[in-house]
């Protein structure tokens, strides 16, 4: 997951056009190897929905074993994005990027080999490592190699990436369950994670390294040479001080911290930062992309039906990233966007809760009503909630904090997931679907209110003009509050 | 010689600034700015030609803003002067997030002039 799509802290530069050739073959190349991790990272999140039942059976855990089990992973991704953080910057893009699909792959055959519960939980935790460093290193890798024209749309690849990662590990793990049986199953569906693992690792071996990072370190001829590998001549040599800008850009992004917070305009903005991160999360969305086929199971869907439904959530999710990236998040202002989704995801838990309490269990319109009504909730979310929150997030900080600001915002969302992803199993068994989305919905009452009332409209603005209605403690930006003054005639 | 004058993105930070001005013209020496905040300050109050140069955060190593001043004193060895503004914290607040006062008197090696937010 991205910080670094769409944001608009580049000014134009008057630069040569891309031109075809074998300088945008390469980038097309280096574009679609990197950009197998956000790939992986959808599928080995996405494969636990499904594999979870039959691993669930082969080693006997209950509803905390399986909150444990998903979790895990997701205290490994926390983790690793600081990790990760730390390593890009002074490792290098390319090393972070090849250590990480090194970690999937040992991650990945710890699950597929594991004996029992306990190694299982060590292979998830290191699994979310290379999760959480994927997440950080991937998408800062396509920025900094693409040109300023196709910045935005090769960042958003990567969000897209993950949903169809996620989509194909529905797909595959229904093929797989109908095709294997017995409880050994679901290793069969997690060995496949091991596939994009080898193609990442093996393709970024002859991926070049990020000029902006050789830049950051001084490595100013080999910058260019990279340059010379993906632009035509002059265009390289022309964007080397925009690349050098961008360097000294980020060296300045990192240098505010914690004791900054203790200027209250900052503290706010990074506390609604935070905020933003654990509305995204509280949406619910990861719940239905780890636990769609239990919980399709649990809404009336047979054992072999469920998991062929649950494909449904990920093409729904597929659709609605796609029309996020293409349409939605530059065509509607960003907060608009953003409650706009909280209120339609949270008419959408209103309606599931209703349907869950008032029709009778065994009725197949009930799974059927729920199917669409998850689905309707995921479509929004992905339309309106997931591409736009990262890109708020990477616009709402001045410069000087951003680097810490992100980091933090981050760090709490994955916890936020963390939370919802461990709880949800348990809730559900204790009480049912119904308990559980009547939950949400009340969470998503309170988080349309946050978003109403403190969440600041980021497009639109630069990031100078941002900054100073912030610390001027003018934190709405209320369009429609500007006063019509001289407009009389 | 000059006077180095420390000013933070709170209120403190304008009486700092007032205070480092009164002190520089009494000794008559000119003003290093040290500006802790996260964006530009404003100088308009300053009168002309007594700003020797501003010293600004940038980069990972100015993260915490007390290396800030004290690399800023070394830097200049002619500063024999710092002035801040010292404000009431809660013991929370202090716990937190530390004290920048407190380091800055504790560890400058020139002596500290600390002013005190009027009370209104």
């Amino acid at each position: 997951m991205s910080e670094a799509i769409g944001g608009k802290g580049a000014t134009e530069l008057a630069l040569p056009p891309l031109r075809p050739g074998k300088q945008q073959r390469r980038l097309d190349v280096i574009a679609i190897v990197a950009t197998f991790g956000g790939f992986l990272f959808g599928y080995d999140t996405g494969v636990i929905n499904g594999a979870l039942t039959p691993m669930q059976k082969d080693l006997g855990f209950g509803s905390v074993g399986e909150g444990f089990v998903t979790a895990t992973l997701l205290v490994g991704a926390a983790i690793g994005a600081i990790v990760g953080g730390r390593l890009i910057d002074g490792w290098g893009r390319k090393k972070t990027i090849q250590l990480n699909a090194f970690i999937f792959l040992v991650g990945t055959f710890g699950c597929v080999f594991a004996p029992n519960l306990d190694v299982l939980l060590v292979a998830r935790f290191i699994l979310g490592l290379a999760v959480g460093a994927a997440s950080q290193a991937v998408p800062i890798y396509l920025s900094e190699m693409a040109p300023q024209e196709r910045r935005g749309s090769l960042g958003g690849r990567n969000e897209l990436a993950i949903v169809i990662g996620q989509m194909l590990a529905f797909i595959i793990n229904a093929i797989i369950g109908a095709t294997f049986h017995g409880d050994n199953v679901w290793r069969y569906m997690l060995v496949v994670c091991a596939i994009p693992a080898f193609a990442l690792f093996f393709g970024m071996l002859r991926m070049p390294e990020s000029p902006r990072w050789l830049m950051s370190k001084g490595r100013e001829d080999d910058a260019l040479a990279v340059m010379m590998e993906v632009r035509t001549e002059d265009r390289a040599r022309a964007e080397m001080a925009e690349v050098r800008r961008l360097a000294e850009e980020e060296a300045e992004s990192k240098t505010g911290g914690w004791s900054d917070l203790g200027t209250p305009w900052i503290r706010r903005l990074v506390i609604v930062g935070a905020c933003l991160g654990i509305a995204q999360q509280f949406s619910g969305v990861n719940a239905l992309m780890y636990y769609g086929t239990q919980l399709l199971k649990d809404a009336g869907f047979s054992d072999s039906a469920a998991p062929i439904a649950n494909i449904a959530n990920g093409v729904t999710a597929v659709i609605g990233g796609a029309l996020c990236l293409f349409w939605a998040v530059d065509k509607f202002s960003r907060k608009g966007l953003i409650l706009f989704g909280v209120i339609a995801t949270t008419i959408s838990q209103g309606l599931i809760t209703l349907a869950a309490f008032t029709i009778p269990d065994g009725n197949t319109f009930k799974a059927w009503l729920i199917l669409f009504l998850c689905d309707m909730m995921l479509f929004f979310i992905q339309l309106t909630l997931n591409v736009p929150v990262w890109v708020c997030l990477s616009e709402m900080f001045p410069l000087r904090i951003r680097g810490f600001a992100t980091g933090l915002c981050i760090f709490v969302l994955w916890s936020a997931d963390c939370i919802l992803v461990f709880s949800f199993p348990i809730v559900v068994g204790a009480w049912g679907i119904k308990m559980m989305f009547l939950i949400l919905f009340v969470i998503g009452l309170a988080i349309i209110w946050f978003v109403r009332n403190f969440l600041p409209n980021t497009s639109g603005r630069s990031l100078e003009v941002l900054e100073e209605h912030f610390a001027a403690g003018d934190f709405l930006i209320n369009d429609r509050a500007t006063p019509a003054v001289g407009h009389g005639h | 010689m000059s006077v180095m004058v420390v000013v933070p993105d709170s209120e403190e930070g304008a009486y700092a600034l007032e205070a480092g001005v009164v002190e520089a013209e009494a000794r008559s020496t000119s003003l290093i700015v040290v500006n802790l905040t996260l964006g530009e300050i404003d100088l308009a109050g300053v009168p002309e030609g007594l700003v020797e140069k501003v010293v600004s955060r940038r980069g990972k190593d100015d993260r915490d803003p007390v290396d800030t001043v004290l690399n800023a004193l070394n830097a200049n060895p002619d500063a024999d002067r710092l002035v801040i503004c010292v404000a009431r914290r809660s013991p929370v607040g202090k716990f937190l997030l530390g004290s920048i006062s407190q380091q800055l008197v504790l560890r400058a090696e020139v002596p500290v002039l600390c002013v005190k937010r009027p009370v209104s």
